[in-house]
């Protein structure tokens, strides 16, 4: 049970990190700068609305793909500890 | 006890990231920048609480340097703030680098530039970077008096960030306390107030966990030395 939580912990940053990239990856592509010239406010930022939300949502995957990506690499640390110290207890 | 006390603290920080979460979404969009100005609900919390906690880490290495020869147990409490404060400042401090160009390319049109904000926080980060690599890798009595001095000087480098934030550049001027024109729309500020509280608990959250887990490295540490000493 302990082993299934850990993976899950190690997976999840890595998955929120691949989403991440891939919302940027699938991001709709800039409209060319000419054509900005002949559009008026709101159709460019109709236009520009799906590439901030995947910016906006990359963003958001990151940050918590960095924190739980830390807690992840945190646990596995003090697992390591209990360890040693178990040992150490053993010992005497 | 102390284990249920920090169970609730948990779900009440848990909560306020859920709520946090669902203000910034539900928050008008902004005029200029449509949706993506929106990463200002995390991009500007992590920075500041990584500055807090670089700030608690010079604290941390003052501590220890001022009681390291007076009272070698109260100066190694000290030192684990200091440890704690860097690692988890760093943790934020990523977060701020790399959301950092994703809201920058969307805004200006580049993912980096530099220009004094970003080049301070990018030295800052190194500062502390370099911190941890210290401490990881060197060994002896004089590591923790090293690092302490090095933790200092990340500290100050604190207060040089915040006003690299007025010298014009690339980086937007401070959204508080900057002038006439800066402030916030108060549907944006109430998300933004709230998202700063559950970050900041959040973080605190995370620095008492790496607290805890300095201080039983610490006793596992004294009780090996003690063992070696008897042996």
């Amino acid at each position: 049970m302990k082993k299934a939580v850990a993976q899950i912990a190690a997976l999840v940053p890595i998955a929120l990190l691949v989403f991440a990239l891939y919302s940027l990856y699938a991001a709709p592509a800039e409209p060319p700068r000419d054509w900005r010239l002949h559009m008026t406010q709101e159709q460019h930022d109709l236009m520009v609305a799906p590439i901030d939300h995947a910016f906006r949502v990359a963003a958001y995957s990151v940050t918590w793909a960095i924190q739980l990506g830390y807690l992840a690499w945190l646990g596995l640390k003090w697992s390591g500890l209990k360890r040693v110290a178990g040992r150490a207890s053993n010992q005497n | 006890m102390k284990k249920i006390l920090f169970g609730v603290y948990a779900a009440i920080c848990i909560a306020l990231l859920v709520w946090a979460f669902e203000l910034a979404v539900n928050a008008p969009a902004e005029m200029m920048q449509g949706d993506a100005y929106r990463i200002i609900f995390y991009h500007v919390p992590s920075a500041t609480v990584a500055f807090t906690f670089f700030a608690i880490s010079m604290a941390g290495s003052i501590g220890y340097l001022v009681l390291r020869e007076k009272n070698a147990a109260k100066a190694l409490a000290w030192d684990a703030w200091a440890v704690s404060g860097a690692e988890v400042g760093i943790v934020f401090c990523t977060v701020v680098l790399v959301t950092g160009p994703l809201w920058g390319y969307r805004a200006w049109g580049i993912w980096w530039a530099w220009d004094a904000r970003l080049t301070t926080t990018l030295l800052l980060w190194l500062i502390y970077v370099s911190y941890l690599l210290m401490r990881r890798f060197a060994s002896g009595a004089q590591m923790r008096t090293s690092s302490a001095v090095l933790g200092i000087f990340g500290g100050i480098g604190v207060p040089i960030v915040y006003i690299a934030n007025r010298i014009p550049g690339q980086h937007p001027g401070p959204v508080f306390g900057g002038d006439r024109a800066s402030g916030m729309a108060p549907e944006i500020l109430r998300p933004f107030l709230w998202n700063m509280a559950a970050w900041l608990f959040w973080g605190i959250l995370v620095l008492i966990l790496r607290h805890r887990f300095e201080l039983k490295q610490q006793a596992i540490a004294a009780a090996e030395a003690e063992q070696s000493l008897n042996a």
